[in-house]
């Protein structure tokens, strides 16, 4: 019934063609630019573009961000992750729906809200002058901590999701079996749940630091133009500078880590199987 | 009381508000085979894990070897647990499993190495040290489960239905290895079961529990011959018991008059001691099996139905045959109510 | 097992971290005085109704749902068959199909429209509204080709088979036995698309133009210049459609299923 491979691909062209022509080809286009300086050919491009320190700093701040939202989203996520797969039904639910919650609301909105927390007048900044801590508000806003802290919110519930997913699938009583056999909660940790959901961690570890590399929305709000990540980066040199040989590179950079992150994914989800 | 090496006593356990197991008091001696045995919702499974520390008590105490290990963490108290699933650790081999106890405390290598491969040798695995458990087959992995806990040299060693998954063969192998070792270790073993035949085979005590109440202790021909109650009678598969109303035997489909009068308030038959042939009460042949040495019969009578076996050599009755029956005061056993 | 105090800590506190900034959202904008602050001084609701009072939000309200809504519906119409496809025939160069399709999730939205902006909208000169319904298609159809695929996964081909040799010809097989049955998956498709569109910022921010804006693009613009409780009073509204949506559809569909 389905050996006629014509008309299968007649039913998928639409979409291939609708993807390629409306997406493909632009951004192929596009990311071409990066390989052209002054008409021709070339790397310069590239050189230029690393050669100047704001680029540098710019870019290395983002991998450092991305690399410390990915370990700090770990670590909380193996905390509740653990937590959740030990709670009965009702709860194991309700608690989980909680959590997947965040992810339906517009980044705007949630990153919009530590505006309210961090501000000159937000709660942090209230409690420290109430505290006595300061004599003035302190600047939250607009600093690496806030970015950090707006990215983490955004997604730790990727991690945790894909550390429940792990958790879920452990094999029956192996943490009861390795605690009475004399292990501590650590040595249950490091012996026993990070060796068999260490796929899990890889793949919320990949989700969340692509998904921090690649942000615009948060980095935008918080950290303006003192904090500048990739893709903020991006957005001043096309309508500030017209720079879009630099704008073609930042995207070039920003594909490349998110493609080899995918292609990672793929080939953890595969071995699974 | 001096001599318990396990101690359980006024022991509560309680799944949030709703208790479980009501102030349970139990003594297990030192080199003790003793059986938990219950239908599902008992709490044999419950005691089993407070024992071992997987389940905290809500009151009372339990001791071990003279030590109270109601408080201690289910790290630190030396017990072994062979769980029902095994819970073997898929992602190391099958002797990093059962030198994982050692390693977490961080023995010399050549004590771990010749620890191991003893616990292996006891029980058959030693050629198969390099294997994954998924390369093995479930006899194998049962084996492996129980050497990964032997190793540790636990002063008791719990065990969850060790006999229930496997297929009859190796039933009776599990069987005759788990003996074989108590008696060569004299370790204490407390098992978990429902299955009452694999309690009376292996225990040298069995606990018969019920709601979370101990309903009868002893050896198992103790439970075996003279129950106690009417339902450690049923679970011992007496079959037929009935409630005693003055000279009649009665249950919920009718009664049955007889020539005797009980002082208990159940009577119970086992299907060995029914009458069938001669008698004078009036049945109808249900269904007629061959087992063997004897024949069993599901008789229709007055009080409902009821089971005999008949030796081979007796006359056979066949289906909706007619007979003639009795339930003897002889062969009868009071029981008590529950 | 029993849950102890360690658990309710450690889940208390990552669920304030992850919750308790929108609910302070909610509550700011409740604020019955003239500046964004929490705890908010006074209760009312007039920042909320200020909200529908805003001319330009009705305008990028309406746009925003028009690309949910048809640029989902669009994504379906191809999405659909080519999950169909994917999933029962064994097509030359399907995986390299996957991938094209799936490219839109990979690709940092910024990009997206800055490419669509300089190569498709200008040298084509097509309007703003086109190019947006355009990108919203194609940054849905990833996510309508993965959830009816997995639909279709556990549907099995006997079915089909059965339908045939009762007489159905392969459109018909496929209207009155597959698309029943996936029905479930197609809603949570069109849902997920929904929301993923509507809350879509980096891909419009480069294709709005003057006076055609999505919703989060005017409200981006909109916190820039405002600094009172609408904006916080805008966000939460936007929030609350959002989880209504979703949270009628896991209600009525089990909508997690298929995700």
């Amino acid at each position: 019934m389905f050996e006629n491979r014509r008309e299968g691909l007649a039913l998928a062209l639409p979409a291939a063609t609708f993807t390629l022509l409306v997406f493909l080809v632009p951004v192929a286009i596009f990311l071409s630019e990066a390989f052209r300086f002054e008409g021709s050919w070339s790397l310069q491009g590239y050189v230029q573009f690393f050669s100047e320190p704001l680029n540098q700093s710019v870019f290395f701040r983002t991998l450092r961000l991305g690399a410390l939202v990915a370990f700090t989203s770990a670590i909380i996520g193996y905390a509740a992750a653990f937590c959740i797969v030990n709670l009965d039904g009702k709860a194991r639910g309700q608690i989980f729906g909680l959590v997947v919650l965040p992810l339906m609301i517009s980044p705007v909105a949630r990153t919009y809200a530590w505006i309210v927390i961090l501000g000159r007048t937000g709660i942090v900044n209230d409690t420290i002058v109430w505290l006595g801590l300061s004599d003035t508000p302190i600047r939250l806003l607009f600093t690496e901590t806030a970015v950090f802290l707006g990215l983490l919110q955004l997604f730790l519930p990727l991690m945790i999701i894909s550390l429940v997913s792990a958790m879920e699938n452990l094999p029956r009583d192996v943490i009861p079996a390795a605690r009475v056999l004399g292990a501590n909660w650590f040595q249950v940790f490091t012996r026993i749940i990070l060796p068999l959901t260490k796929e899990g961690l890889v793949m919320g570890g990949t989700l969340v630091f692509t998904g921090a590399l690649t942000a615009y929305i948060t980095p935008a709000i918080l950290g303006g133009s003192k904090v500048l990540m990739l893709e903020t980066l991006l957005y001043q040199k096309v309508n500030v500078s017209n720079d879009f040989v630099s704008a073609s590179v930042i995207a070039m950079i920003l594909i490349v880590m998110s493609f080899s992150a995918n292609l990672l994914l793929k080939r953890i989800a595969t071995a699974r199987r | 009381m001096s001599d318990a090496f396990v101690s359980l006593s006024d022991l509560t356990l309680a799944y949030g508000e709703s208790i479980a197991v009501p102030n349970l008091n139990l003594d297990i001696r030192q080199g003790e085979l003793i059986a938990l045995l219950g239908p599902s919702g008992c709490g044999k499974t419950t005691t089993m894990r407070a024992i071992a520390g997987l389940m905290p008590a809500k009151s009372g105490t339990i001791t071990i070897d003279g030590r109270d290990v109601t408080r201690v963490p289910a790290n630190k108290r030396g017990i072994g647990l062979v769980f029902q699933s095994y819970a073997l650790f898929p992602h190391l081999s099958a002797f990093e499993n059962a030198a994982f106890g050692l390693r977490l405390q961080r023995r010399p290598e050549a004590e771990i190495r010749s620890r191991t491969q003893a616990a292996l040798e006891i029980v058959g695995l030693a050629h198969l040290a390099a294997r994954k458990p998924s390369e093995m087959s479930g006899g194998q992995q049962q084996r492996l489960a129980l050497a990964r806990s032997l190793v540790m040299e636990p002063k008791v060693l719990l065990l969850d239905e060790p006999l229930s998954n496997l297929d009859a063969r190796l039933r009776l192998e599990m069987r005759t290895e788990l003996q074989r070792l108590q008696r060569e270790t004299g370790i204490t073993m407390v098992f978990v079961t429902h299955d009452q035949s694999e309690a009376l085979a292996l225990a040298d005590r069995v606990v018969l529990m019920r709601d979370g109440v101990i309903e009868q202790i002893g050896p198992p021909d103790a439970l075996y011959n003279t129950p106690v109650t009417a339902f450690a009678a049923d679970f011992m598969g007496f079959e037929n018991i009935f409630a005693v109303e003055g000279t009649s035997l009665s249950s919920e489909q009718g009664a049955l008059a007889v020539s005797y009068s009980a002082d208990a308030p159940y009577l119970g038959w086992r299907p060995g001691a029914v009458r069938l042939g001669s008698g004078s009460h009036e049945a109808r042949v249900r269904s007629v099996a061959f087992a063997g040495g004897h024949r069993e019969y599901v008789l229709d009578t007055q009080i409902g139905p009821v089971r005999a076996d008949v030796d081979i050599a007796a006359p056979v009755f066949s289906v909706d045959e007619a007979v003639m029956f009795d339930l003897p005061q002889e062969t009868a056993h009071p029981l008590k109510a529950s | 097992m029993t849950a102890r105090w360690p658990t309710w800590l450690i889940l208390g506190l990552t669920l304030t971290f992850l919750i308790g900034p929108f609910l302070i959202i909610i509550f700011a904008g409740l604020s019955a005085g003239n500046s964004l602050a929490f705890p908010p001084q006074g209760l009312s609701l007039k920042w909320y109704l200020k909200v529908f009072t805003i001319e330009s939000f009705h305008a990028s309200f309406a746009l925003s749902m028009f690309l949910a809504v048809f640029g989902t519906l669009a994504a379906l119409v191809i999405g659909i068959p080519a999950a169909y496809a994917l999933n029962r025939y064994d097509i030359p160069g399907a995986e390299t199909i996957k991938t094209a399709v799936a490219a839109p999730i990979i690709v940092p939205g910024i990009i997206v429209g800055l490419a669509l902006l300089r190569y498709l909208v200008v040298p084509l000169d097509v309007t703003i509204t086109m190019a947006l319904f355009v990108a919203h298609t194609a940054l849905v159809l990833p996510y309508a080709v993965r959830v009816v695929s997995s639909s279709l996964q556990n549907l099995r081909v006997d079915m089909e088979e059965a339908a045939i040799l009762l007489g159905c010809t392969r459109l018909q097989a496929f209207t009155k036995v597959v698309l029943p049955n996936i029905r479930g998956g197609v809603l949570a498709a069109f849902i997920l698309g929904f929301v993923t569109s509507f809350n879509e910022v980096p891909v419009s921010l480069f294709l709005s133009g003057p006076g055609v804006r999505t919703m989060p693009i005017d409200m981006l613009s909109y916190m820039e210049i405002t600094y009172d409780p609408s904006v916080a009073a805008l966000s939460a509204l936007l929030a609350f459609m959002c989880v209504a949506i979703v949270f009628t559809a896991e209600k009525f569909l089990g909508f997690s299923r298929y995700v």
